[in-house]
């Protein structure tokens, strides 16, 4: 007993550095985000600005169009997600329900896509995007971006728990595979489903470096790239200013993920569905 | 013609072979219960009529018709399942009518036919429920219904009983009859439950290995089992398989002599080594006693008491049943038999030698 108290203790204390080292950029992009300027200089550190201001805030709700990166973050974002889940699932249903030559082949193909860094692909999908006229629209940063290898296996990986009778009583039902997948997998799934949603929309609404690349004019920037207007040699060092966008930025997938947290944890355990 | 007919069909997974060379017959509105030990192909078999399993070969034919590549949802059966396969996210109602509603069924034919599907097997007030609400008896019930709404001409069940207390088991199945009779379908039933399989089935098919060991009536099977396998199958306790030698015009079995009447001299004659099947109920305490041995330990089987018994200068043990009230008998006892209930099987191959019209008694009867 006294050796699983001693170890348990141990283990809770570098449970909570490691919490403590991942939540101070948190705690420090908001604490900055209330600072005057000077106090950012003088107090860096100090998590409890004293007096809390809200002129950063202010400064960015009145001069920046901000509904407009929302909008246009929003948009891409749902977008991505939208399809990727499309594609996700019914390529997840191919892979389980159907037979066809080299489906091991295939599907192991759509897992390689995991392993290979974005930077390799970052060119041939520059150029296919600005052949396409792509440059500089939502439609560009979406296109490259329709399926997801990791979308795929999830959802493959969910419904191979669905009990098989279910889909066989369906069968004999001549029920056709549409309506296998709308009616019975997709309900089952559902938790599954909006997981991985949440997954793709908040991975969508953080990502900075391909809009980055696709969207040059200021009216079409997402949140993320409006961030780097305030700290970036065009914008000085605006720190208070750009912690306000950040922290705004930041809190929809935050709330998103704090709703749907139970969601997201079981489709990761690997959840099964109950005949 | 709403019957099923396979004609040499054989399913095997890869090497494996779990369907030997089928050859069996179900009538149109009858009720036939496929029986055997677990891996016997029981439930393949039924897959297969439902088309949820492919045939490897042979020939499977539905109302004339040959359905060896026809889709499952192309040969109108209904299927109650193991584990009763009902869609967790739907209610009772959503459950039975899910399969009229893509069929395009009218509303009016579907509410209808739920409706009285509901009545009579006493689900009304559910229908809001969802599966996991439900005790097992009623998913069972609803499993029912949602093959009974759909009116098919063949109804397969696969051991639709199996997840049942004892005693619900038997109302379930008494239902289940009387359900038959009502629309009387074509009705293959899978099950390992000997005693299910004797008060549902009008005939029995037991199956072992892939091999259909013998289809006929409960009757029949229990009384002049086709082969040692079936016999030692069918009844509890099973049949008393006693190894027998045939020389000098005498029966022998553990070294006593027993001399069978003429017309089983006859066979015995052709079938030297043999076994001889005696039911445990047909095995009496004797004064004048065709077998002798020692009493092992005694069951209580609530009516009756089951007694095993070593027998003399043998390993072989026989069972014997005896009224619940009678004095409890220790030691060496002595045991007789009837020749009138006696099973034959020939020794090497354990087919069924006895005699022919016996059959044909138990069939008149």
């Amino acid at each position: 007993m006294r050796t699983d108290h001693g170890r348990n203790w141990h283990w809770h204390t570098l449970l909570w550095l490691t919490v403590l080292v991942q939540l101070w950029p948190l705690v420090f992009m908001i604490s900055t985000s209330f600072k005057t300027m000077d106090q950012v200089f003088q107090s860096t550190l100090n998590p409890l600005p004293y007096p809390p201001v809200l002129d950063n805030y202010r400064y960015v709700l009145e001069s920046l169009p901000l509904l407009k990166y929302i909008w246009n973050t929003l948009f891409i974002a749902s977008g991505v997600t939208i399809a990727k889940v499309a594609t996700s699932i019914l390529a997840g249903f191919a892979f389980v329900y159907y037979e066809f030559p080299h489906k091991e082949k295939i599907f192991n193909a759509f897992l390689f896509t995991f392993f290979i860094p974005i930077t390799v692909v970052i060119m041939p999908n520059y150029l296919l995007v600005a052949k396409l006229g792509l440059i500089n629209t939502p439609w560009g940063v979406m296109l490259p971006q329709l399926a997801d290898g990791m979308g795929i296996f999830l959802m493959r990986q969910t419904m191979r728990t669905i009990p098989r009778p279910l889909l066989e009583a369906a069968r004999l039902e001549n029920a056709a595979p549409w309506t296998v997948l709308t009616r019975i997998i997709i309900p089952l799934i559902k938790p599954s489903v909006i997981a991985i949603s949440i997954v793709f929309f908040i991975n969508s609404w953080n990502e900075y470096f391909w809009p980055l690349l696709v969207l040059s004019d200021k009216p079409a920037y997402t949140l993320p790239l409006a961030l780097q207007m305030f700290i970036s040699a065009e914008g000085g060092s605006a720190w208070g200013v750009a912690m306000a966008v950040a922290t705004l930025t930041s809190l929809p997938p935050l709330l998103l993920y704090l709703v749907c947290q139970r969601f997201i944890i079981n489709t990761f355990m690997q959840s099964g569905v109950k005949g | 013609m709403n019957g099923v007919i396979f004609e040499h069909v054989c399913k095997s997974y890869g090497e494996n072979m779990v369907v030997k060379d089928l050859n069996l017959s179900v009538k149109k509105g009858e009720r036939l219960v496929l029986l055997g030990p677990s891996g016997c192909g029981k439930t393949t078999t039924l897959r297969m009529i439902a088309g949820l399993e492919t045939i490897t070969g042979g020939t499977l034919k539905m109302g004339g018709q040959v359905v060896n590549t026809i889709a499952p949802g192309a040969r109108n059966v209904a299927m109650v399942f193991q584990n009763y396969a009902l869609y967790p996210h739907m209610s009772v109602w959503e459950n039975i009518t899910f399969g009229l509603s893509i069929q395009n069924v009218p509303k009016d034919e579907i509410k209808a036919r739920t409706e009285k599907a509901l009545e009579i097997l006493n689900l009304a007030g559910l229908e809001q429920r969802k599966p996991n609400e439900l005790s097992g008896g009623q998913k069972q019930r609803v499993a029912l219904g949602r093959a009974l709404v759909k009116q098919a001409p063949y109804f397969l069940l696969d051991e639709p009983l199996s997840n049942l207390d004892a005693q619900l088991r038997l109302q379930a199945r008494t239902e289940l009859v009387k359900i038959h009779d009502l629309f009387q379908p074509t009705l293959v039933y899978v099950t390992h439950d000997q005693v299910e399989a004797m008060t549902v089935g009008h005939r029995i098919a037991i199956m072992n290995q892939g091999m259909l060991q013998q289809l006929d009536t409960p009757d029949i099977i229990y009384n002049h089992p086709a082969t040692t396998f079936v016999a030692s199958f069918i009844g509890s306790p099973p049949m008393n398989l006693l190894q027998g030698h045939f020389r000098e015009g005498a029966l022998w079995i553990a070294g006593s002599r027993i001399d069978p009447p003429a017309e089983w001299q006859a066979i015995f004659a052709q079938h030297p080594h043999n076994w001889v099947g005696i039911r445990p109920e047909h095995c009496v305490l004797s004064d004048k006693p065709q077998l002798r041995g020692e009493v092992e330990l005694v069951e209580h089987l609530g009516g009756n008491r089951c007694v095993h018994v070593r027998l003399n200068n043998d390993r072989q043990r026989v069972l014997c049943l005896i009224p619940g009230g009678e004095t409890i008998p220790t030691g060496t006892i002595g045991l007789s038999f009837s020749w009138q209930h006696v099973n034959g099987f020939d020794g090497p191959n354990g087919v069924n030698i006895g005699h022919p019209d016996k059959v044909a008694y138990w069939r008149a009867g």
